[in-house]
């Protein structure tokens, strides 16, 4: 998808990075919208990480351009520093600060004027639900009430761009809901790259996704696009008594199928469409112990294309 | 949005959290005392250490002892060393009580007609008295032997100039030489110099916290994510601890103070040992900028460290037994010479403030530079010599 460049708020143009003999990053392009929410998702290892890192000026690449709101990561980073708002994957917050001062902290060397900061610490501690803890120390603190003032830390000089590494890696589902929720909630307003390992949580809130694996883009699009174009309509799954008995390459003549995998003893067979069915379920034979259909996810995308 | 000096944020907030540290409160006040301890053991115990000669050698403070001078004539008062024994001038009537009820440490006599006797070509007596309970008599013995021995030598120098003026420059007579002794000087000049240096060398931990601790807690990546640049970083928590270690100074310099050491030109002095802080918190800034972790950082500091200790002190010492220009290349040299009251040349202090600056410049520009590198801090990290080159401009990354 071309973007017209007053849209477009990020721009990565052959970014390439390597730590010593490992690339981890190989000619990457990408351009995202002001005021989308991107997700970032692939393998461990897939230089999601490092591609934030060199966004965020963090990382030098080895060659390659990042621009932000217009300004490049070469030459105006304390710029492209003050537009973002940082979330690592562990929030790592000083751990003798009391949560109100640690924001303080930030806020000054944010630069944020003195005559507004308490005021936006007040309203930051309130949206993270932590109003109540502003006055005890973070090493107080459990990982979800980290993570909240982790996302206090990463707002508080209101930046234009918001990356978010991993938010609800580890954490409970209730903690997770409400930080995904927040995440919603910048939509539009704020360009947001969300770089996650959970596929419902790229598929719930992200306007498009990148599955980014061994450092390249192998595909790009919205959740709906990425789901229709791997996987088709459905989903097939048949669970056997011994998978080895199955011929592959007979599931693969059949018309409508667009791929098998195999993940213990159930077969995943994409298909185009339904009307193959039966004469699938029949090649399984006495094998099968449970079919079950079901729509895609993310994750199957994830799956297919990292594979 | 506007961006500020980041750096006096920076320093503001290590001070401030530094300071409210209970630990580090505990050892501020706890190297004060051993400084305490340190001195009241100086002062309680004359330890004698006997050199080759037969010379009794105590560290000394001044005013160390007080010793009843009866010399109407003046002539060997002049010679002791005030700023070792406190002289108390009598006619010596009630000396040998004083010297009983320990008002004195000893009474020293001379003939009351001492200068008549000398142009008579007489022998003049001196008599010492000394309480040999009291562990100071050494030190005073020694002090009215080379008075004495000054004197004899002025007095046949003066001789020989008027029998055949060309001879005056004669080996053997020109060479005596009169005032402290050189090891005498060493304990008392080094040992104060030192003392007020010492302070710079125990902050090298909270810088190494400072720096080291953001890696090993991986709080580095969100201070590396700020708009900040990595020498606003490093002179920030730089600064925050110099003004630790200047705070640490004034205290330092206060109980030298109580305890009984003079130090002459107290501010000059002062402004100088702190202006010192600044090269050895870059140093220890390159240290913490390219370790790893904390046990690389203490490996590095304490060899580093030694580096400090010699150039400080060396040329201190070369200053003492030879009074050389160069010498004053160390910061040291030219406080102890501040603090010992001697006059000083604008290109002595040129030279040293000079070195500092330099240095200092050098230090924070390499610390700067290592910070400012994401593989040195994220890693894999470059070994030093690769470093090295890279910095040199021989090789490129």
């Amino acid at each position: 998808m071309d973007l017209n460049s007053d849209q477009v708020m990020i721009k990565i143009d052959s970014l390439n990075k390597s730590f010593g003999r490992i690339r981890a990053l190989e000619d990457l392009n990408l351009e995202i919208e002001k005021g989308e929410l991107l997700g970032l998702i692939g393998p461990n290892g897939a230089g999601k990480t490092t591609a934030i890192r060199i966004i965020c000026c963090i990382l030098q690449p080895s060659s390659g351009e990042v621009t932000v709101g217009g300004y490049s990561i070469h030459h105006d980073q304390i710029k492209i520093k003050s537009m973002i708002g940082y979330l690592p994957e562990e929030p790592n917050l000083y751990e003798r600060f009391k949560a109100r001062d640690l924001l303080k902290y930030f806020g000054e060397l944010y630069g944020v004027p003195k005559n507004e900061i308490n005021g936006r610490i007040d309203d930051l501690l309130e949206l993270v639900g932590m109003s109540h803890r502003a006055d005890d120390r973070i090493n107080t603190f459990s990982k979800g009430l980290r993570q909240r003032i982790g996302i206090a830390r990463a707002l508080i000089h209101d930046p234009e761009v918001i990356i978010f590494d991993e938010p609800t890696m580890g954490l409970d589902p209730a903690t997770s809901r409400a930080i995904r929720n927040f995440i919603k909630e910048l939509k539009g307003d704020k360009t947001v790259i969300l770089c996650t390992h959970y596929m419902d949580e790229a598929d719930l809130l992200c306007d498009r996704v990148a599955i980014l694996n061994q450092g390249k883009i192998h595909d790009l699009g919205t959740p709906g696009y990425l789901k229709e174009k791997i996987h088709g309509d459905t989903i097939l799954q048949v669970r056997v008594h011994n998978p080895q008995k199955i011929d592959n390459a007979q599931l693969l003549a059949v018309n409508s199928v667009e791929s098998v995998n195999l993940e213990g003893n159930l077969f995943l067979i994409s298909l185009r469409s339904r009307e193959d069915i039966s004469q699938i379920i029949d090649l399984f034979g006495a094998e099968a112990i449970s079919v079950n259909t079901k729509e895609p996810t993310l994750d199957d995308v994830f799956i297919q294309t990292t594979q | 949005m506007k961006i500020n000096m980041n750096f006096g944020t920076i320093t503001r907030w290590e001070l401030k959290n530094t300071l409210k540290s209970k630990k580090f409160i505990l050892i501020f006040f706890m190297q004060l005392s051993v400084l305490a301890m340190l001195i009241f053991m100086f002062n309680s115990f004359a330890a004698n250490i006997e050199s080759e000669q037969g010379l009794s050698i105590t560290p000394s403070l001044v005013d160390f002892a007080t010793l009843d001078v009866d010399d109407p004539g003046g002539l060997f008062k002049k010679g002791i060393n005030p700023e070792i024994i406190k002289i108390y001038t009598t006619n010596g009537n009630s000396s040998l009580v004083r010297l009983e009820t320990g008002e004195t440490s000893g009474f020293y006599t001379v003939s009351p007609n001492s200068i008549e006797r000398i142009q008579k070509g007489e022998i003049v007596d001196t008599t010492l008295y000394l309480d040999y309970a009291d562990p100071r008599r050494s030190v005073i013995k020694d002090e009215i032997n080379t008075t004495t021995k000054s004197v004899a030598t002025a007095l046949t120098q003066s001789y020989l100039k008027s029998a055949n003026p060309q001879n005056t420059t004669q080996t053997g007579l020109t060479e005596e030489k009169t005032g402290e002794s050189l090891p005498m000087q060493i304990i008392r000049k080094v040992m104060l110099v030192v003392l007020l240096f010492l302070p710079l060398f125990l902050f090298g931990n909270i810088i190494i916290d400072s720096v080291v601790g953001e890696k090993e807690r991986k709080t580095a990546e969100i201070l590396v994510a700020m708009p900040i640049r990595p020498w606003e970083i490093l002179l920030g928590k730089g600064l925050a601890v110099v003004v630790i270690s200047a705070l640490q100074v004034v205290m330092w310099m206060v109980v030298l103070i109580a305890a009984g050491f003079t130090i002459n030109n107290v501010i000059l002095v002062y402004l100088l040992v702190v202006l010192t802080a600044v090269p050895i918190v870059g140093l220890t800034s390159i240290i913490a900028a390219y370790a790893k972790n904390y046990k690389e950082a203490g490996i590095g500091i304490t060899f580093a460290y030694i580096l400090v200790v010699g150039f400080l002190i060396v040329p201190a010492l070369a200053y003492i037994s030879r009074k050389s220009f160069s010498a004053n290349i160390s910061p040291m040299t030219t406080a102890m010479r501040l603090f010992a009251g001697e006059t000083i040349t604008i290109p002595e202090i040129f030279i040293s403030i000079s070195a500092v600056i330099i240095l200092s410049i050098i230090f924070f520009t390499v610390a700067a530079w290592l910070f400012g590198r994401d593989d040195v801090i994220f890693g894999p990290r470059p070994g030093p010599f690769k470093l090295t080159l890279q910095l040199l401009r021989i090789k490129k990354r």
